[in-house]
């Protein structure tokens, strides 16, 4: 199979998950002694709803009017099965909102993959996927939308924001993950090539739906390096991402690179846990006579504090910083040049955080966040962005679900 | 909106004495459970023929990374619920992580499409005829549940 093939299919054409049941059908069902490869079949799901209340400023729908805003909702269904004892079959459903339009809770394909892992022994594991796969991104990219997975009800939003949520989730090509297992810990490393996902969703989100015509005509490349001691006591990771698309910007054409670093750390003990992440993010968009190109560098860190009080209580503190710009820190330069509110060019967040789990299949959590300058609320939220105020504070409130 | 500055830090403290509450029953719930530990095995299904295996291994089994038993055999893992003292002293124990972190590694296998969750089983009477049952089933119970129908796999 040719690897450059894979890359033409987008959301429009055959989703590679086609690909993926067409070659399952080639498989040998009952190898090995393997005897129903059906009995390995799951499906798991996940609901979470949350309510959203601002004083100013809107988060995910009209959060500062009236009682708040219901418009944040994931929905989530999977299915697994292994045909044969390398082979791992998965996809799931999702359906997501978060302000916007009705529409954006349309079902879409989060993840299909056929998973081959050719290698696996006491020292070594060595894998592949086919078909649209999650970025390994940081600590919480792959299950981003997956309530439990998350310490919070929004992860930090510095690295993890919306904008371009679409672009990082998830890729249409080919990962390969390989893990060294040692005395001292597990060294795991994943890397993918394959094309972003560049609907209507990341159009809009982008550029404050200026563009049209987004799209990848070369493959996007992400990878990661994770250490974990033993016991899983010590996390470190590095990720990085090539994207490269072409869209168009007042009938102009013009070139998108993004190039995120982010560096990871946690560290583990039975009742706490400390997480911090960096990360740096290279943006540039060029072309003939295209307005507002840009070349920058944007800064993104926080530190959090996890505590489980109890195995069915949990609080957290956050301190979260998002620079958008590393030239102009202050935003005072974007002001001046008349493109908009210095307060748009940084974010600075303070969150509480409580989480409660009763039983494993509910989850319910509540948080503050007190935040200074709106660099990563969404745009369609809040088109005019000199509307919108410096000092805003959050309050959410979410119910989770889980099979 | 009526939302201000005072509010939000009525609630800030809200959630601070939450917090504290919480901690306090922490501390209440921690003297219950005292009782003479019994030793807990490693149990799997008669078909396999691995008598041994590493720390490094089990913890890779029961976190669902590794799917394949030494010697290739698909494995099949069951576990009890987390909050099961059982399953705990097992984690903490034998594997040296705790429930929480294999809770959320199996969430973050399932939901990625990295992996399987294991198999759930209510009791060790039902551990063991579901192991006893399942090809390449790896398990674990406490000695006294013990019977001919499972195999023991030690521990490196």
């Amino acid at each position: 199979m040719k690897a450059s093939m894979l890359f033409q299919w987008n959301e429009h054409r055959a989703p590679m998950s086609w690909l993926a049941i067409g070659l399952l059908a080639l498989l040998p069902m009952t190898a090995d002694g393997d005897e129903h490869p059906w009995d390995t079949l799951q499906v798991h799901g996940f609901l979470s709803q949350a309510l959203v209340i601002t004083d100013d400023n809107d988060f995910f729908g009209t959060s500062s009017e009236n009682a708040g805003s219901l418009e944040y909702t994931e929905l989530g269904l999977n299915a697994s099965f292994r045909p044969h004892r390398k082979v791992l079959v998965a996809a799931q459903l999702l359906s997501r909102r978060a302000g916007g339009e009705t529409s954006d809770a349309t079902p879409t394909l989060d993840y299909g993959v056929i998973d081959y892992q050719m290698a696996s022994s006491q020292s070594r594991t060595l894998g592949v996927q086919v078909g649209r796969f999650k970025n390994p991104f940081g600590l919480y990219n792959q299950t981003r939308d997956v309530a439990f997975t998350r310490p919070s009800i929004l992860l930090p939003q510095s690295i993890y924001f919306d904008r371009t949520r679409a672009l990082g989730l998830a890729a249409d090509g080919v990962s390969v993950y390989w893990e060294e297992h040692t005395a001292a810990g597990t060294l795991r490393f994943r890397s993918g090539l394959g094309s972003p996902q560049t609907g209507s969703e990341l159009t809009r989100q982008l550029f404050n739906g200026a563009a049209s015509d987004v799209s990848a005509s070369e493959p996007s490349a992400i990878a990661q390096l994770l250490f974990e001691d033993p016991t899983g006591q010590w996390i470190a990771a590095l990720s990085t991402a090539s994207v490269h698309l072409e869209t168009s910007l007042g009938g102009h054409a013009a070139d998108f690179e993004f190039q995120p670093w982010i560096a990871s750390l946690q560290y583990n003990e039975e009742q706490w846990n400390l997480t911090a992440e960096y990360a740096l993010r290279q943006q540039s968009l060029k072309g003939d006579n295209v307005p507002r190109a840009f070349d920058i560098t944007g800064e993104s860190w926080y530190v959090q504090y996890q505590r489980r009080f109890t195995p069915s209580w949990s609080g957290l503190i956050r301190f979260d910083r998002l620079i958008n710009d590393t030239d102009d820190r202050s935003g005072q330069r974007y002001e001046q040049g008349g493109l908009g509110p210095a307060h748009s060019q940084f974010a600075d967040d303070i969150t509480l955080g409580v989480q409660w789990t009763p039983t494993s299949m509910l989850m319910l959590a509540g948080e503050y966040h007190a935040v200074n300058g709106t660099g990563w609320l969404p745009k369609q939220d809040n088109p005019e962005a000199r509307e919108t105020r410096q000092h805003w504070n959050m309050l959410l409130f979410q119910l989770s679900l889980r099979f | 909106m009526p939302f201000n500055r005072h509010l939000s830090t009525l609630i800030s403290a809200l959630l601070t004495a939450l917090m504290t509450l919480a901690l306090l029953f922490n501390t209440a719930s921690a003297q219950t459970s005292e009782e003479l530990p019994k030793t807990i095995i490693l149990i799997a299904h008669p078909s396999v023929g691995t008598p041994m295996i590493h720390r490094d291994t089990a913890r890779a089994m029961f976190a669902m990374r590794q799917r394949t038993w030494p010697n290739g055999q698909a494995a099949q893992i069951f576990v009890l619920p987390n909050r099961d003292t059982v399953h705990g002293r097992f984690t903490k124990e034998q594997l040296g992580v705790y429930p929480h972190q294999l809770q959320l590694a199996w969430d973050r296998m399932v939901f990625s499409g990295m992996g399987q969750a294991p198999n759930r089983v209510r009791s060790q009477e039902e551990m063991r005829e579901q192991v006893a049952r399942t090809p390449g089933a790896l398990g674990y119970l406490e000695r006294e549940y013990l019977d001919e129908s499972v195999h023991v796999i030690s521990m490196e």
